[in-house]
């Protein structure tokens, strides 16, 4: 079978789930409608569009060389992991780097959402009965880049101990690798990692597009990784000219014989949107996303062999944050009226021409197999303007109240989406908000401090791809991730309980009963996100887009796998 | 004429000095830091940490030590690193300053070459045809703003020639056509905007020239039109002229940055606006000095530059 012809049937079986999706969600739609008395039928939570969700590997035979070309949004600020998780860095430092695990490549993985772990430098691994310990038996063999100060030298035990101290030291990822009590390197290939708790998910953990094991020398040498990008991973970094271009060349002594199976990659820097649109168009550039399906119907225009993936959206990365700590907010019947009085759909139809979901924080697969219809977010997500009215009266604002909202642009429908919020905010609750854009750093100075008032519209990363991130390392009140203020007992105990739980199907479960108590509690406001689709030109292999890792930023990893057919 | 030069450069020590407080100022009044920008999305960092490694970049320092320590540095021409990035400053700007010197001049030049034959024109058919089209092209440059002429281009170049100029930047001495590819685009956007303010100035100041009573003379004396016009009325014309076009450089050294954005040049303009969205202290100072002190020589050599238009003019 050709790869058209395995697209085009993940298009049937993709159009075949949407229709069933479809059903189901015109199927709650009426029952919630009964149960709930909406004014309104509330619309199902993705709806369809003409483009496959999935895009299987090529089966044709590969072919060796050839240069991928992409012209890119972000520059990275740093070279250094262990002081940013920017994807302007990971787009380039998966590629240069290696990890212990990983999830699946484009052409390993049985679907978009196919999370099974593989083996990176570790070849094979295993937990303690407690999920105390975890031990890793190291590939044989694996070098370091043909480069000096480390020549090609082999990769050993003590060169992942090293990493995982530094990261625990400072930076970034700190949070994750403080988690380690000990490290003990029996021999050359074996290390086992002792922890100060039990965590059935750390394996996750490891495999992050973040967790990038970087060599001793360099540190020693350097005092940092600001300058040089020396890994084990497919690529080398032959040049890094900031703002211009990052080109990577093919590592020959890659551990995996055989690939990567391109002789170079260029990252050529485009902060516009438009020239990046321009730069696929006339061919200098291999891959684009683009946020909108009209933008993808008028590029088609002129690019109609350009193959398109729907990106799945998984999660709602923005919402608003309430300063839930603190009066008004700290009653859950005013963050209840809240949710109630803002019309998402309303953000969908109109700022998302009909393509986006309403609004969740975990990735719907750690908890349904489906992507959630508008019905399995609860009550609080729809819109009820006259059940709001009455919920803030009871909570003793019957005339609404006065508070702030700060945010960063992050994309032009943000601050359409957020005017939208207040207006249905003043017009069903008499609320106020006063908004205010900041700039990138002054937002952030100010949201991560945490101890701002009233709102904020809130994120959470982009990088994170384990269940204990987007679940434990998010919402439970001692983490330093927990941006949104979260600090709910039933939480904690859940959060902590899934740590404890190795069966896959407990661990939905409980993470199912997270998620309903966080929208039963409104912890998290979360906002319609839509996140686009992946379009790459036709000559491309194996490119397939992966649910939360995608395929050229934290996902670029994949691209070891890719081939040109010209 | 040395003696005038050298109370300039004296003076300019003092405008030096002041923009370097008010630059310095600016930059700690607004809120957050380069290693807020830097680690702050990532969530996992403690306020420990942070106050660490603000310690290793010295961004703890009392605010009069941050300031003597970087004039200082500018002093010796040793600008630093950048707190964000850890690059040195001198290495960024020699990179950034060659490609935004070289949009500048094109642009300038496409200014130029378009703005002072069109004023000519307009002046010398004053109220005719060629008049009404000279000031709508200077009208058109006035009001299209760089972004949208720009995008526009780089949008329908794309479109109807799958053609836009080649990504990624190439010096002048890598490649010359390859460079001249890159750059000709935006320097025509920019140079567009710039001819428009030069095109309606000669075209005023050289309609108040033709009617000064020594061109009436010439006129009288029987000289030909492109003689007198040209040779006695153009140089004339031109002071406010090069006073505007000397303005327009200075400006165009840090505000390029939305032509360079589109065309994914790595200018100065790139340069500072991400240093001051990051608040990377060192770079933005060492590159507002650098614009401030260009400015005050250009403007110099502003003034100088009338003397040779006009020798009435004379320095004491």
């Amino acid at each position: 079978m050709s790869n058209s012809d395995r697209a085009q049937k993940a298009t049937r079986q993709a159009i075949k789930r949407r229709d069933f999706l479809k059903r189901a969600g015109w199927g709650s739609v009426g029952v919630t409608g009964i149960l709930v008395g909406v004014s309104r039928s509330p619309a199902l939570a993705h709806p369809p569009s003409p483009h496959p969700s999935w895009t299987p590997p090529s089966d044709k035979p590969p072919k060796r060389g050839g240069i991928l070309t992409r012209a890119s949004a972000w520059d990275p600020p740093v070279l250094d992991p262990r002081l940013t998780n920017s994807v302007g860095l990971f787009q380039m430092a998966t590629l240069a780097y290696s990890r212990l695990l990983r999830y699946p490549y484009s052409d390993d993985a049985k679907n978009n959402t196919d999370l099974t772990l593989k083996g990176d430098l570790a070849e094979s691994w295993e937990g303690s009965a407690d999920f105390k310990t975890w031990t890793f038996k190291l590939r044989q063999g694996v070098k370091w880049h043909n480069v000096p100060p480390l020549k090609g030298r082999e990769l050993v035990a003590d060169d992942i101990k090293y990493c995982y101290e530094a990261y625990a030291k400072e930076g970034v990822q700190s949070f994750t690798f403080q988690e380690i009590d000990g490290m003990e390197t029996p021999d050359k290939y074996t290390i086992r990692i002792h922890l100060k708790t039990p965590n059935t998910m750390f394996l996750e953990n490891v495999a992050e597009p973040v967790a990038v094991i970087f060599p001793r020398e360099v540190l020693e040498e350097d005092g940092d990784l600001k300058q040089r990008m020396i890994g084990t991973g497919p690529f080398i970094m032959k040049e890094h000219e900031r703002k211009v271009k990052v080109v990577l060349t093919r590592n020959p002594d890659y551990f995996e014989k055989g690939f990567p199976y391109i002789d170079e990659y260029r990252i050529l820097s485009t902060p516009d949107a438009a020239t990046r649109l321009a730069a696929f168009r006339t061919g200098q550039s291999d891959i684009l996303g683009l946020q909108s399906l009209a933008d993808v119907e008028t590029l088609r225009k002129t690019n109609p062999k350009a193959v398109v993936q729907e990106v799945t959206t998984v999660l709602a990365p923005f919402g608003l944050t309430l300063s839930q700590d603190k009066p008004p907010f700290n009653d859950v019947r005013v963050r209840r009226a809240m949710s109630m009085a803002i019309d998402r759909q309303k953000h969908v139809d109109t700022l998302y021409e009909g393509h986006a979901i309403l609004g969740w924080g975990v990735p719907y697969f750690y908890w349904q197999d489906e992507l959630p219809s508008a019905s399995d977010l609860g009550p609080y997500w729809q819109y009820r303007p006259e059940e709001a009215k009455k919920l803030l009266a009871e909570a003793g604002y019957p005339n609404g109240f006065a508070t702030t909202l700060f945010y960063y642009e992050y994309f032009p429908q943000m601050t359409s989406q957020i005017q939208l919020v207040q207006q249905d905010l003043k017009r069903n609750l008499n609320i106020e908000l006063q908004i205010t854009k900041n700039d990138y750093t002054t937002y952030f100075g100010r949201y991560a401090d945490g101890k701002w008032e009233g709102t904020a519209w809130g994120f959470q990363t982009g990088y994170a791809v384990s269940r204990d991130e987007r679940t434990y390392q998010y919402v439970h009140s001692k983490s330093p991730k927990n941006y949104f203020r979260v600090n709910d007992p039933v939480i904690d105990e859940l959060a902590t309980k899934l740590r404890q739980t190795p069966d896959r199907a407990e661990q939905q479960a409980l993470t199912k009963k997270l998620v309903e108590r966080e929208h039963d509690q409104v912890l998290r406001m979360w906002m319609p996100f839509d996140a686009g689709f992946t379009i790459w030109q036709p000559h491309l292999r194996n490119i397939g887009q992966l649910d939360l890792r995608g395929n050229f930023g934290y996902g670029a990893p994949t691209l070891a796998r890719l081939w040109l057919d010209k | 004429m040395s003696i005038y030069v050298m109370r300039r450069l004296l003076l300019a020590i003092p405008v030096l000095l002041l923009s370097s407080l008010v630059v310095f100022g600016l930059m700690r009044v607004m809120p957050g830091d380069a290693l807020t920008a830097l680690m702050a999305e990532s969530g996992n960092v403690s306020p420990r940490e942070l106050q660490k490694l603000r310690k290793d970049l010295k961004l703890d320092l009392p605010y009069h030590e941050q300031y003597l320590h970087w004039v200082w540095q500018m002093v010796t021409f040793n600008p630093g690193r950048s707190v964000f990035t850890g690059d040195a400053i001198s290495t960024s700007l020699k990179k950034s300053i060659p490609v935004t010197i070289e949009l500048a001049a094109m642009a300038i030049v496409f200014g130029v070459a378009l703005a002072i034959p069109l004023g000519v024109l307009s002046a010398t058919r004053q109220d005719k045809l060629s008049d009404y089209i000279g000031r709508l092209v200077a009208i058109s440059g006035l009001s299209f703003p760089d972004f949208w002429l720009g995008t526009l281009i780089i949008t329908f170049a794309a479109i109807w020639f799958s053609w836009m100029p080649p990504l990624g930047y190439t010096s002048l001495w890598e490649s010359p056509w390859r460079n001249l590819q890159q750059f000709v685009l935006p320097a025509a956007v920019l140079g567009l905007r710039l001819s428009a303010a030069t095109m309606r100035m000669t075209r005023s100041t050289l309609l108040e020239v033709l009617r000064e009573d020594y061109v009436r003379t010439a006129w009288a004396k029987g000289l030909g039109e492109r003689l007198i016009i040209y040779k006695h009325a153009l140089k004339n014309a031109l002071i406010p002229v090069v006073t505007i076009v000397g303005g327009q450089l200075g400006t165009l050294l840090a505000g390029t940055v939305i032509v360079e954005t589109i065309f994914a040049l790595p200018g100065m303009g790139r340069l500072t606006v991400e240093a001051i969205l990051f608040r990377d202290y060192p770079v933005v100072q060492t590159n507002v000095m650098l614009v401030a002190g260009t400015l005050v020589t250009l403007n110099l050599l502003v003034d100088l530059t009338y003397a040779w238009l006009d020798p009435r003019i004379r320095y004491q």
